[in-house]
């Protein structure tokens, strides 16, 4: 049931008391790992399909891929304007995105090369999201490389509960949150695991201290989340209250120095009662 | 919109009055009066105002109290309006009680007040009997406060639920590496089954 692109790694839990229903479905794609959970086992059976899912969008979309349509218009080669619909509606996507955040979140690289990859991830998660609801399969939850969109519960009345990592220790968590009806997504963009992966403009790289090194957006859908997360982390704290008044998210933030900044459903006493 | 819709309720729950505001002649005193909600008339401030003016309240869409009339010494006394909503504010914030003669200056801020949502406390600053700011401490009581109370506050490590891996299914973070996977939580989840 379980399938992953190189050696599984002997990383243990510590005295946890687990029930052991079944492990996840794991697959490699887009540089990251898919973890995927079922309440069903018999979904687990569509995890060919997913990974079917992944492999085009990251044949199409990657940059690390030289044949890839991406590649191409990066060298040179290939117009978008003449590239397959697919690429220009994921353009559209990303340009619809930048223009909600007001520039913070972009497709372009400061070098210029057009790098899709802010939407095509949270897209892909999206449309195997749709995929699953269209095979009649509740109950499930899907992590892309940190970003996760979940659907039902895991067992009758027991939401999905997320764990939100500790950027300034991968070992330990800052809080979990549960998953609920208008928050079955949640994306967290950081500076920790692969760098500084986001682009920050001048004038907010000069703006005073603090930085946020974090930003975890649980919101209803993959996109919003994953979008405002990365275009939250770009903007820094002055641009939290902006895009948290305008889109119906909670948000939890690390700053530089490790404190934390967060919406009321972060906080104990409301998130119990989730 | 929201903003303002916000502003409105807060300021409306939490039974801001201002009454009282001058607007007659020169060297006739401003007054500001914040009180509280339950209150009716004359809890105003006191003012000798020798032409009648109407203070401006706050906005709400509550039904409450309305009007806490200031005294007039002069001719014709200040009506100061307000309205408030029906919360369950108590207590009446220090009203300004100025002598003759001298603008109200200051800052005043309202009590606590409960109400369905949460807790709000207002805080009015008068300069020269003009308000130059007004604020106001909103704290979450319940989920449903979520729909309204919509900002990112500092938040200590204590004030979020803790969490243990075990606690867990998946684990949001930053993008990793596939390398980065095989060391990480979601690793050990992964296997371990829940």
């Amino acid at each position: 049931m379980t399938g992953t692109e190189g050696p599984m790694a002997r990383v243990t839990l510590d005295g946890a008391a687990h029930s052991n229903l079944h492990a996840a479905a794991t697959f490699g794609s887009m540089g990251t790992m898919v973890s995927f959970r079922a309440a069903d086992e018999a979904t687990y059976l569509l995890i060919p399909r997913l990974e079917a899912l992944f492999a085009a969008a990251d044949a199409r979309f990657s940059l690390y891929r030289p044949g890839s349509e991406l590649s191409r218009i990066a060298a040179g080669e290939l117009a978008l304007s003449a590239s397959s619909p697919e690429v220009r509606g994921m353009y559209a996507l990303a340009v619809h995105w930048r223009q909600e955040t007001g520039g913070l979140f972009t497709p372009h690289r400061p070098d210029g090369v057009l790098d899709l990859n802010g939407v095509v991830k949270a897209h892909t998660i999206q449309a195997t999201g749709e995929f699953l609801r269209e095979a009649g399969t509740t109950n499930w939850c899907l992590n892309v490389g940190g970003d996760i969109l979940a659907d039902g519960e895991q067992a009758p009345g027991v939401p999905w509960s997320i764990g939100i990592a500790d950027p300034h220790d991968r070992k330990k968590l800052l809080t979990r949150i549960a998953t609920g009806p208008r928050r079955m997504a949640i994306a967290t963009s950081g500076t920790a695991e692969r760098g500084e992966h986001v682009w920050r403009a001048n004038a907010v790289r000069e703006a005073p201290l603090p930085r946020l090194v974090q930003v975890s957006v649980v919101a209803e859908d993959i996109l919003t989340a994953d979008v405002l997360a990365t275009a939250i982390l770009a903007g820094g704290p002055d641009s939290l209250d902006p895009l948290i008044e305008r889109y119906h998210v909670e948000v939890l933030s690390v700053d530089d120095d490790g404190r934390l900044r967060g919406t009321d459903g972060f906080r104990k006493d409301a998130a119990q009662q989730l | 919109m929201r903003t303002r819709a916000l502003f409105a309720s807060v300021t409306a729950s939490a039974g801001l009055l201002v009454g009282g505001w001058q607007l007659g002649a020169q060297a006739v005193p401003d007054a500001v009066a914040i009180s509280d909600t339950t209150s009716t008339p004359s809890t105003g401030t006191t003012s000798s105002g020798n032409s009648g003016t109407t203070g401006s309240g706050s906005t709400g869409s509550g039904s409450g109290t309305t009007g806490s009339g200031s005294t007039g010494s002069g001719a014709s006394g200040a009506t100061g309006t307000g309205t408030t909503s029906g919360s369950s504010a108590t207590s009446p914030a220090p009203a300004a009680q100025e002598p003759s003669g001298q603008a109200a200056s200051g800052s005043y801020t309202g009590s606590t007040a409960t109400e369905r949502f949460g807790t709000v406390t207002v805080k009015v600053t008068v300069a020269d009997g003009k308000i130059t700011d007004v604020s106001a401490d909103m704290t979450a009581r319940d989920s449903r406060s979520q729909q309204i109370n919509t900002r990112a506050a500092a938040l200590l490590r204590t004030e979020v639920l803790s969490a243990q891996s075990a606690d867990v299914t998946m684990i949001s973070g930053a993008t990793y590496t596939s390398d980065a996977y095989l060391t990480s939580l979601q690793a050990a989840l992964d296997q371990a089954g829940l």
